[in-house]
């Protein structure tokens, strides 16, 4: 099947050459990576090297509408001495305007995401977006799944389907229906009908919503309605309902199984201070159902006080069922010329519903870049986490990256 | 569908584009491409937008913003971003140097939503409105960890250990948990084998789990009844 793809997805690109000589533009990203890193789950230390690849091939055609694009990883874990596995997150052709202002079309493996459902799939997306006053977009093909595993795991018979009806007639106004299905193993998993609705109003005012009813348990899986303003320049204010009811495949026992409604009511304000500092505060009330609730409380600063430094802080606080945490974040950089230094850290102090001590997590990372070039960069990343489970714990990776 | 779902679907879905009907314009307006506008700070954006009358985006709360206007048909994020950043982020790859993100215990890299020691917190930030947990992971995700850990390690309240593994209290809570946080059992079982004893229409105790009015109808005909044939 993936020799078939990547034939199929050859071909296209051999049609899409034109016969007579046109200046393709290719661009060759890559970053070439040490990893060191340690398994809780299987007690080891592990090292890795992974090599990441993106290529992109525009100007395939005169009018450069076509362009070809795919990203990859390769991996090589030495202390499992398992083989090297790799990682195909997209290939694909993307031909906007292959009907000039009617129809955009993507094909190969890509990541399309409707309001009814996100995913990647080998297939096809036809995006009919002049239809009228609507848009017709269609889409198709292999459910492409990785799980844990570095490699593939897609069955045969997986597969997702999808339509989205959409209008933008009426001005800075966003209206949206569509419908998606997901098949595993020949069997219907999950069948989605979404809607999404945003709208800018006078005032700086943005309303929006958005829904996904599942067909199959004939019930909401996710409701969101927001306002977000602006009342004074630099102040943005946020509140949101959202709802949502716990589905699972059709193919799994616990689709059958009575579940509760969970509902969140949140306000957020941003301010900015000035043109260096951005100060953020929340608020979400979150409901179980059956008296079981939590807050959660979040504030921070993102702040770039000179053109060479910039850090942010940000600290939440959760209170309520399923467990208590506290959790502060700082992070810092200050570049000097091609230079850069990085580091920051976590602080979590937690105590879950089941544990009767709190427990505290804390995590340092310190890090640098140079750049030879605008194009060419090393990096490198050194952690240390000290929690529950180590003592110490040290991971880190080490990059070579370069784009052409 | 409840009644409370069902109104405020209906108020938004027609409500809504109602009053936006009567508020502008109606001259349709083609989107802006902003392709050119790729290099530019996130501030330079804001202050163009806040003349067009575009509430700010990209701020403190963008990676909770972000998937609104990612999904919406006609989205201008490839102007600006590649797929790969988007799948960085929700498939675990690396390819721009981001020494902010810590790596996970597979050595794939982690978005910076994940605090220190995720594996931890997971139990309590997963309740943080739990369908994020899926917008990137699946159940199977779930299994490939809690499937390898040694079952009488686990913190569970309504668990006790043994020498054998866990089991089960069996109290009134354990419905009433069940129903709030079905998906944490569906990580350490899921077949649903433990709820068979009781559960199961045709042996046991027969204790019916199908929430009030439960018809299951297009389960059955569409999900082709696989999960019907568990227990019936």
């Amino acid at each position: 099947m993936k020799a078939k793809l990547v034939v199929l997805i050859a071909a296209i690109g051999v049609l899409c050459i034109p016969p007579r000589s046109i200046a393709v533009e290719m661009k060759l990203g890559s970053s070439t990576q040490y990893l060191w890193y340690n398994d809780l789950i299987t007690e080891k230390d592990e090292d890795a090297v992974a090599q990441y690849l993106r290529l992109n091939v525009a100007k395939l055609d005169s009018a450069g509408k076509a362009t070809i694009t795919g990203y990859g990883r390769a991996t090589r874990v030495f202390s499992t001495g398992e083989d090297v596995e790799g990682r195909l997150y997209y290939f694909y052709l993307n031909y906007r305007d292959l009907v000039q202002d009617v129809l955009d079309v993507k094909l190969g493996r890509h990541f399309v995401a409707i309001p009814s459902g996100s995913g990647l799939i080998d297939g096809a997306t036809l995006d009919f977006k002049g239809i009228g006053p609507m848009g017709l977009k269609l889409l198709g093909g292999r459910d492409v799944k990785f799980v844990a595993e570095r490699n593939e795991v897609t069955g045969e018979k997986d597969r997702m389907l999808g339509a989205s009806l959409y209008t933008d007639a009426v001005r800075m106004t966003h209206l949206e229906a569509s419908y998606m299905q997901r098949n595993n193993d020949g069997d219907v998993s999950r069948e989605l009908v979404g809607a999404a609705f945003s709208t800018y109003l006078p005032g700086s005012v943005s309303v929006y919503a958005d829904t996904k009813y599942d067909v199959l348990t004939e019930a909401t899986a996710e409701l969101l309605a927001g306002v977000k303003f602006s009342p004074l320049e630099k102040l943005t204010l946020k509140g949101e309902y959202y709802q949502s009811f716990p589905t699972f495949d059709a193919t799994s026992i616990y689709s059958v199984f009575a579940v509760n409604e969970y509902t969140e009511m949140l306000v957020k304000a941003e301010y900015l201070l000035g043109n260096a500092y951005r100060i953020s505060l929340g608020y979400a009330r979150e409901d179980f159902n059956d008296d079981k609730d939590a807050d959660l409380y979040e504030a921070g600063i993102s702040a770039r006080p000179s053109a060479n430094f910039l850090f942010d802080v940000s600290y939440s606080v959760r209170n309520g069922y399923s467990g208590d945490l506290d959790g502060l974040r700082l992070n810092g950089t200050y570049t000097i010329g091609m230079n850069s230094v990085s580091a920051g850290m976590d602080f979590a102090d937690y105590r879950r519903d089941s544990m009767a001590e709190s427990e505290i997590a804390k995590k340092y990372w310190i890090g640098a870049e140079h750049k030879f070039r605008q194009n060419v960069s090393i990096s490198a990343r050194a952690e240390n986490n000290e929690n529950v489970n180590f003592a110490r714990n040290y991971q880190g990776v080490v990059a070579l990256n370069a784009n052409f | 569908m409840n009644r409370k779902s069902m109104i405020v679907s209906l108020l938004l879905l027609i409500g809504l584009p109602l009053v936006a009907l009567h508020s502008r314009n109606a001259d349709a307006a083609k989107k802006e491409p902003h392709a050119d506008y790729a290099q530019m700070q996130i501030k330079e954006c804001t202050d163009c937008h806040r003349g067009a009358g575009v509430t700010p985006n990209h701020g403190a709360d963008w990676s909770r913003e972000h998937r609104l206007m990612a999904e919406k048909a006609g989205s201008n994020c490839a102007d600006c971003h590649q797929q790969s950043f988007c799948l960085d982020c929700h498939v675990g790859g690396g390819i721009e140097p981001d020494l902010s993100k810590s790596i996970s215990r597979r050595g794939d890299y982690m978005p910076r939503t994940h605090l220190a020691d995720f594996i931890s917190l997971h139990p309590i930030k997963a309740n943080d409105n739990p369908q994020n947990c899926y917008r990137c992971h699946d159940a199977a995700y779930c299994f490939d960890c809690h499937s390898r850990m040694q079952k009488n390690t686990m913190n569970i309240k309504s668990h006790t250990r043994t020498q054998a593994g866990q089991q089960f209290i069996f109290t009134e809570e354990h419905a009433r948990e069940a129903r709030r946080n079905l998906q944490s059992c569906q990580t350490c079982h899921p077949e649903g084998n433990v709820c068979l004893p009781c559960h199961s229409a045709v042996t046991g105790f027969r204790v019916n789990p199908h929430p009030r009015n439960w018809s299951g109808g297009k389960l059955q005909s569409k999900g082709g009844d696989r999960s019907c044939r568990v227990c019936h």
